[in-house]
């Protein structure tokens, strides 16, 4: 992109208008939701703190099996891609979704490796979790200055990473002795 | 820059009108409430407009935005803006329902930029910007809009859409050259 292509487009951004009415009133809509939903706030961060609590159990009970699955198969030193794992305090830094990127990837080669029981049992158990972290989206959604649930969200996240980090480490190639 | 500062016009209304808004609507008065949607509704709208790139998904999108607000009206401590948090609950009910409808119907993402509308050699007339931004990639749309259009930094950005920061600049400069292109800026 050359220079004055790309001054050209920032002014035509700067230009645009960052409010737009609505081309109805979509007022009506909401306060009719709003009226149904009768009690809010306290009264529903109780289902909703369940609901994502829920999610969590689900998703730490999917990486248990996991584990529990996995565990007892030959399990050779950690390779690299471990040693190059982050901590995990921030899921949003270029860091971790780079390592987690790599890891993932790492998954998906390793997984055909494992018998069909145990493959199906990891696929059944990662879907858990997506679903958890979904689940925990969608709370945020109601409450997206929620640090409870902000911490949940990256839980989720940590459960996936964990099922990689087994299933790779479970398929390493073992190492022979000389 | 980050979001709060970008908002600035409103957060002056935060403090000077929407502040007693914000507490109405908190207590539970559903006309308060009423004004804080007069108020933000554009933004929002335009907003959830230009992130999903279609009129009735962005007025679902505004609306369940706002319904999320008022139930979660009650746990808002007000360390952010109100115009920062509703932006918050806009942008995640955009994302999930995308997902949601991906479940659904297997939506495809275009495997590379505009087509069909983009072909500077056809002699077509060049694209209205807002068409050209609609017509872009999701992925690539999203970050033009969160970043180039509403001012977030890429952190802010990446955070909200769970992508590195690395992906959001990359995808900034896909969404810039494929604007580029549709709209005939560069020189032939």
């Amino acid at each position: 992109m050359t220079e004055p292509a790309r001054n050209s487009l920032d002014a035509q951004l700067a230009k645009l208008p960052r409010d737009i009415s609505p081309p109805r009133n979509l007022w009506p809509g909401i306060a009719r939701s709003i009226e149904r939903g009768g009690l809010r706030g306290a009264h529903r961060r109780q289902p909703m703190a369940w609901a994502a609590a829920a999610a969590v159990a689900g998703a730490c009970l999917a990486s248990a099996l996991t584990w529990a699955v996995l565990h007892g198969r030959p399990v050779a030193p950690i390779a690299p891609i471990m040693a190059a794992q982050p901590s995990y305090g921030d899921v949003t830094t270029a860091r971790y979704v780079a390592a987690r990127n790599s890891l993932e990837h790492a998954f998906q080669q390793r997984l055909p490796l494992l018998d069909p029981a145990t493959r199906a049992k990891v696929e059944a158990s990662l879907a858990t979790i997506r679903k958890a972290h979904e689940d925990i989206r969608q709370a945020l959604i109601a409450a997206p200055a929620s640090p409870v649930l902000e911490q949940l969200w990256e839980s989720t996240w940590q459960d996936e990473f964990d099922l990689y980090e087994h299933v790779v480490q479970a398929t390493q190639p073992t190492m022979t002795r000389t | 820059m980050d979001t709060a500062q970008l908002l600035q016009p409103e957060a002056e209304m935060d403090a000077a009108d929407a502040g007693a808004f914000v507490a109405g609507a908190i207590a539970g008065d559903s006309g308060a409430f009423e004004q804080l949607y007069r108020q933000f509704s554009p933004r929002i709208y335009g907003l959830c407009l230009r992130m999903t790139g279609q009129r009735e998904a962005a007025e679902d999108c505004t609306q369940e935005s706002f319904i999320a607000a008022w139930k979660a009206l009650p746990r808002f401590e007000q360390r952010s803006r109100f115009s920062t948090w509703l932006h918050r609950i806009a942008v995640h009910t955009v994302l999930s329902r995308r997902r949601g409808l991906r479940n659904l119907y297997e939506i495809a993402e275009p495997a590379t930029g505009l087509p069909e509308v983009s072909d500077p050699g056809s002699g077509s007339p060049p694209l209205d910007i807002e068409q050209a931004i609609a017509n872009l990639p999701d992925g690539a749309r999203h970050v033009l809009v969160l970043v180039g259009i509403y001012g977030y930094s890429h952190a802010e950005a990446a955070a909200s859409l769970g992508i590195a920061e690395g992906t959001c600049k990359a995808q900034l400069h896909r969404a810039r050259s494929l604007l580029t292109a549709a709209l005939g800026l560069e020189e032939k």
